[in-house]
């Protein structure tokens, strides 16, 4: 019964989407040959503007390297009051909530804000991916913390460990390579969502981007894409290599 | 000190059944006693007890001369001084044999030295030694998830003999090996303790095995003592009333 009512909702709701909104699907076949010649444009990438694409790149991937540095910072101690393990339910439903709202605003929407608040540059855009990738990296640590084994803790609390140490050689061991594999990620996310930084004028190569397409530099923009790719590529490898050597 | 453990009128209930009931007994220092029972006789409840993991059993149980509080874990002199050989052993996996066996001395330790790798020759010489009783030395640098099961019993071990203990609880030690290994096990925790003059607890569901290692028995069925008396004098009439709760000659009387 109830498994025929999911089938009518979710029906009736592709049907009001599909229905309602001024889709346009009449635009859609002219799409094809307006593609093909926006790419047709891209061609050849003009390779000049390497100089500043490269300078732009650096920006980035200095903007994620230090807004994960400190996200991680700042979860390693959300994490401990999130955890259901280690601190009453008084205190980590409240910060769950709190990460989980923070989480649910947009990056783009953050990145705005503090430019708002400190001005254009890198700064904002550092000030944004640390707020943004904390509400994901506190609720993912704290997981970590609470997936522990408790075999082991009960162990070594048996033979007479404090709490210091029981966090130390207990549950330490058993959550760094989970710790490590989100944060890798958390990197990789950061990386690619402070891209597009820069269109709100938060830093990085994402101006040069807003600029090309604005002007129609299409050739440009080619360049640009391709070394966001070959970035994004690159540590696509340095990760796999990672997580192979520590598992 | 007259007894290493001294249990008066042990209750404890959990969910709502009873699985311990009643239950006194007396261990001397030295003894090496088998708690004898089918599974879910309350023997591991009792033991985990023993070593200061349960909360709320009501009665009076003195360990090692202290009397343990039901309401908190004991004092960390008293938990370093109670070794506990666990039935999944329990160990660190993705630590070395040597770094699982040193856990076994946290409690001796200065925290702050211990949370950063740094250990007192003593601690590094315990390890050594029990990992030499304990035939691992040649084991010392692998990591304990790469180990066989009777390997990782040996750790696990290993790690409570370098705790320095001076009683040894011991939560079906061998119940996850095979009979060879298991019968090198139970001899290699026995002998040990001999050595030491540490006082044993262990628990199993055996009978061969337990009257073979330990001098005394007492047999758990249903969260109560049924029978105490030392191994030699148990007979097959007690084993078969344990497991059965049958006697022979009694017909096929089966009380659940």
């Amino acid at each position: 019964m109830s498994r025929i009512l999911v089938w009518i909702v979710l029906g009736l709701a592709l049907l009001w989407a599909a229905g309602n909104a001024n889709i346009g699907l009449d635009k859609l076949p002219g799409a094809g040959p307006r593609l093909a010649e926006f790419l047709g444009r891209m061609m050849p990438p003009d390779l000049s503007v390497w100089p500043e694409v490269l300078t732009g790149l650096a920006e980035t991937l200095r903007i994620a390297i230090l807004g994960t540095l400190f996200a991680i910072v700042l979860s390693a101690g959300l994490a401990v009051l999130a955890s259901e393990t280690l601190v009453p339910a008084t205190i980590w439903r409240p910060v769950r909530a709190l990460l989980a709202a923070i989480r649910s605003i947009p990056l783009i929407l953050v990145a705005m804000l503090m430019v708002g608040a400190v001005g254009l540059g890198p700064l904002p855009g550092i000030l944004a991916i640390t707020f943004h990738a904390t509400g994901m990296l506190a609720k993912f640590y704290a997981e970590a913390i609470d997936n522990v084994g408790t075999a082991p803790l009960a162990a070594l609390e048996s033979a007479g460990a404090s709490r210091a140490q029981l966090l130390r050689w207990a549950i330490w061991p058993q959550m760094a390579p989970v710790v490590l594999r989100d944060t890798v990620f958390r990197f990789e996310l950061n990386l690619r969502e402070s891209l597009i930084l820069g269109i709100v004028g938060a830093g990085g190569i994402g101006l040069h981007v807003q600029t090309y397409v604005r002007s129609f530099q299409y050739d440009k923009a080619a360049t640009v894409t391709l070394a966001i790719i070959s970035l994004v590529l690159l540590f696509e490898g340095f990760n796999t290599v990672l997580q192979k050597r520590f598992s | 000190m007259t007894h290493a453990l001294s249990l008066h009128a042990i209750s404890h209930c959990f969910d709502g059944a009873e699985v311990l009931q009643d239950v006194s007994l007396q261990i001397a220092p030295g003894e090496c006693v088998a708690l004898l029972g089918p599974s879910g006789a309350g023997k591991s409840t009792l033991l985990a007890l023993l070593d200061g993991r349960i909360r709320g059993w009501r009665g009076r149980a003195e360990v090692l001369g202290n009397r343990l509080p039901n309401n908190r874990a004991p004092e960390r002199e008293t938990r370093l001084k109670t070794g506990f050989i666990f039935q999944e052993f329990a160990l660190v996996d993705r630590q070395s044999a040597y770094q699982n066996v040193m856990n076994g001395r946290l409690g001796r330790m200065h925290t702050w030295s211990s949370l950063w790798g740094r250990y007192g020759a003593e601690d590094h010489l315990k390890t050594a030694i029990a990992l030499e009783d304990t035939g691992l030395t040649d084991l010392a640098q692998r990591r304990v998830d790469q180990l066989s099961g009777g390997q990782r019993q040996r750790v696990a071990i290993a790690r409570c003999l370098a705790q320095e203990p001076e009683l040894i609880l011991a939560d079906e030690p061998v119940s996850n090996l095979d009979p060879a290994h298991a019968e090198r096990i139970l001899e290699l925790i026995t002998d040990a303790a001999r050595k030491r003059g540490i006082t044993v607890a262990f628990s199993s569901h055996q009978p061969e095995l337990s009257r073979r290692f330990a001098s005394r028995i007492i047999g758990l069925r249903a969260g109560a003592v049924l029978f105490d008396k030392p191994s030699a004098m148990v007979g097959n009439d007690d084993i078969s009333e344990l497991y059965h709760g049958t006697v022979p000659g009694d017909g096929l009387r089966v009380v659940s």
